[in-house]
């Protein structure tokens, strides 16, 4: 048996267009073996189309797509059989339950993970003989989840997994993806929670209008991004929007009478200003939170703030 | 084969638990059975001289809009594209889905044969070949339904197009409108439909001569569904985001339809278009029916067992039959009388109705009789020839006006009756009538009895066989004994 591909996903010059529209234009990429890997963008960004292109519903206009070391152009269903895939725009019927859809999927990958196996891993187990059209929108996307892994695959391809998710049912989708990464697995995962992808990723890739603008882990993205705090407070008695905007370092200041939000390139020099501040004058701090940069707010500077979030 | 087997099984199940198809699927063709057997023309059909247009109507609905309208659905939900994502070849899925939707047809011809022999139609003549001729009528209809379903882009386009080819199927096509009844443009029309092959091929085993006559149905059966399937397949579409107008390889819908195309030629050319009435299925002969004496067995039609043909319309009145110096009809026994099935319809029925002895006319009917009466003595086809020919052109006195209904229809046939009884001995006429209920296809029809002043003709020379055959039966049953007046 040959030694396994060190990186599972390899993408190279990949471009699509539908009629006129260049919906993916140029894109490069790698996802090691074992890694997390987000794609994060707004809609009509393109990932989409880049993750249809590697599991094979699409064909490339241009580009080498390498899946677990084969070529996805050349050999698709070699790279079908090694990779699981939940993808939104797919869906199974009203009246098939769980057990059989494992069962069945089972059989068309040619023999694979037993049901009950995947039925206890994915908590299907009081579901597995109910309709589909019963089952809550966590327990069909547990569902989806459990058939992209009834073939054992060594990569895992998910597509806005925790859409339409409670906060719950997505709590727990996360901890199963989580624990992909304790398996072995590849996973390539779009999203548009940027939270869960700063969470669950080892490296994300940010794709605007066709292309991949920044790639990276998420924290050295947000440290790469110098991106300021940001700086919300209140307090006992309305304060001038001038003697804020002397603090040093301050930008984006906005807010009236108690309440204020600032951006700050030091937050450290800032509070330290502002408590001084305060108590000159006889004021009083009633809240101050700080938050440190994150990935969203790469983001929203790289996207330049189109579609957050869905 | 896992794959394909597994598939299979699923698809059967999430059948079963559609009500929606189960209604369309099975419900609809047994309602559509008891309403054709009970609604027809005012009167009780025999359901056996129309199962060919029952099947093929359902299969016609399970295969040109059950299938196709499964198929865009899940493909308009996602269903096909998540199969796409498993390494599954498309044949595994096109062949799982035409052997599931074989067994779904399959299972709703045998209801409504259930429910057909439940209402008193007797078995086919041919079970065994019935389910060879029903299979290749079912694939048939499933490669045209996955042809549908490769150019319908959503659920509303397919009961369109299912439409399209349905009603004309069922008007001009031979389904549901008899062949010989249709004018001869709409024959020639016929012979590019599948639906016309199809009747023709299930109609010929349940009382025709069965498979070897039925050679060039079945083999236009088999060219419709393998086109149809092959075509399906390659136009298979996983994705509704794949419409059919930007679909590469479009040119495979050309072998589909050029096999209508080139059936029908081969029609034309062969001479099979024209339909003479007298090849029309026979009527309903009970099994009861069969003789004792194997000398004398039914035996259907030349017609019946000759390709399809133009034939020159039945004479009026028919030459004199050559005197044969040993009358087949002598070798009838008691047993064979017997042996009938003597259930024909009441005598106060619209079916081969019969006044009772001393029964009261108006004026306007007992002048009709009277005519009738005065002339039938003399009448060249009742009165000049052996006894077989001339009972057997009696019986069409009495079959005639039943036909087509003439106020006369509850008279003449106790007239007949009546004037049978004085001219032959009964012996004589217990043997001719036996002769004739068992070969109720044998020699020619008499539409025509104008020269008996009775004006009009049925048009139908097998309903007008059907009618002389319960007529027989009935005066049968008066010369043997059964009823007594």
């Amino acid at each position: 048996m040959s030694d396994p591909a060190p990186l599972s996903i390899e993408v190279r010059g990949l471009r699509k267009a539908y009629g006129g529209l260049e919906a993916v234009r140029g894109v490069d990429f790698t996802v090691g073996r074992g890694e997390i890997f987000g794609l994060l963008g707004p809609n009509g960004a393109g990932k989409t189309t880049i993750v249809e292109c590697l599991v094979g519903l699409r064909e490339p206009d241009a580009g080498d797509l390498f899946v677990c070391g084969l070529d996805a152009r050349r050999q698709p269903r070699e790279v079908k059989r090694r990779i699981g895939v939940a993808l939104q725009s797919t869906s199974l019927q009203d009246k098939i339950t769980p057990r059989e859809a494992l069962r069945l999927f089972g059989a068309l990958y040619g023999g694979g993970v037993p049901a009950d196996e995947l039925l206890a891993r994915f908590d299907l187990g009081a579901k597995a003989d109910a309709a589909l059209d019963t089952l809550s929108g966590g327990q069909r996307q547990r569902l989806a989840l459990a058939l992209a892994f009834v073939n054992r695959p060594e990569l895992v391809v998910l597509d806005e997994p925790t859409t339409g998710l409670d906060p719950q049912a997505r709590r727990e989708l996360l901890a199963a993806i989580g624990r992909m990464k304790a398996d072995g697995c590849t996973v390539l995962l779009t999203t548009h929670h940027l939270d869960e992808a700063e969470e669950l990723c080892d490296r994300v890739a940010i794709v605007d209008r066709g292309r991949i603008t920044a790639s990276g882990r998420p924290r050295d993205l947000v440290a790469a991004a110098g991106a300021p705090h940001a700086v919300a407070l209140r307090v006992a008695a309305p304060l001038e929007a001038a003697v804020l905007a002397r603090l040093p370092g301050v930008s984006d200041l906005r807010g009236d009478g108690t309440d204020w939000r600032f951006a700050a390139a030091d937050a450290t020099a800032a509070v330290a200003a502002l408590g001084a501040t305060l108590a000159a004058s006889g004021n009083a701090l009633v809240d101050l939170r700080v938050r440190r940069a994150t990935l969203e707010d790469v983001y929203l500077g790289l996207t330049r703030g189109e579609e957050v979030a869905a | 084969m896992n794959a394909l087997a597994e598939h299979l099984r699923i698809s059967l199940r999430l059948h079963f638990r559609n009500r929606l198809a189960l209604l369309y699927g099975y419900l609809f063709p047994l309602i559509f059975l008891v309403a054709f057997w009970v609604l027809y023309r005012h009167e009780r059909v025999p359901l056996l001289r129309h199962m060919g247009e029952l099947l093929t109507v359902a299969v016609l609905g399970g295969a040109c809009f059950g299938l196709p309208t499964t198929l865009v659905s899940e493909r308009e939900r996602g269903v096909w594209r998540r199969y796409r994502l498993a390494p599954v070849p498309v044949w595994v899925v096109i062949t799982s889905t035409v052997l599931a939707r074989y067994l779904i047809i399959l299972t709703a011809g045998l209801l409504q044969l259930g429910a057909a022999l439940a209402l008193g139609m007797t078995f086919p003549e041919h079970p065994l070949s019935l389910w060879v001729a029903f299979s290749l009528v079912a694939f048939a209809f499933i490669g045209l339904g996955l042809v549908i379903a490769a150019l319908a882009d959503n659920v509303p386009a397919v009961q369109a197009l299912g439409q399209c080819i349905f009603l004309p199927m069922l008007i001009i096509g031979g389904v549901a409108v008899r062949l010989a009844a249709l004018p001869e443009w709409a024959q020639h029309v016929s012979a590019f439909f599948p639906g016309r092959y199809a009747v023709e091929a299930i109609q010929g085993c349940v009382t025709g001569p069965g498979l070897p006559g039925l050679r060039f149905s079945l083999l236009a059966l088999f060219l419709t569904g393998a086109a149809g399937c092959v075509a399906g397949a390659r136009l298979f579409r996983w994705d509704a985001q794949q419409r059919f107008a930007r679909l590469p390889g479009k040119v495979w819908l050309l072998p589909a339809f050029a096999t209508w195309l080139a059936v029908g030629l081969l029609a034309e050319i062969r001479g099979r278009i024209a339909v003479p009435a007298d090849a029309e299925p026979p009527p309903a002969v009970s099994p009861k029916t069969a003789p004792a004496n194997p000398a004398v067995a039914p035996t259907p039609s030349p017609a019946l067992l000759a390709p399809v043909a133009v034939a020159p319309a039945p004479a009026p009145v028919a030459p004199p039959a050559p005197k044969k110096p040993d009358p087949v009809w002598m070798k009838i026994t008691a047993a064979d009388w017997e042996g009938l099935d003597y259930r024909v319809p009441p005598d106060h029925g619209v079916v081969s109705p019969m006044a009772a002895p001393d029964e009261e006319m108006d004026d306007f009917v007992k002048e009709q009789v009277d005519k009738v009466k005065e002339r039938m003595a003399t009448w060249s086809p009742g009165a000049d020839g052996d006894e077989l020919y001339c009972i057997r052109n009696l019986l069409y006195v009495a079959a005639v006006p039943d036909s087509i209904q003439l106020p006369v229809e509850r008279y003449l046939p106790r007239l007949v009756y009546q004037h049978l009884l004085d001219t032959y001995p009964r012996e004589n006429l217990r043997k001719v009538l036996t002769y004739i209920a068992l070969h109720p296809l044998e020699g020619p029809v008499l539409d025509d009895i104008s020269e008996l002043g009775v004006e009009g003709s049925a048009g139908d020379p097998m309903l007008v066989r059907e009618r002389a055959y319960f007529y027989a039966i009935k005066f049968l049953a008066r010369v043997t004994g059964r009823i007594n007046e």
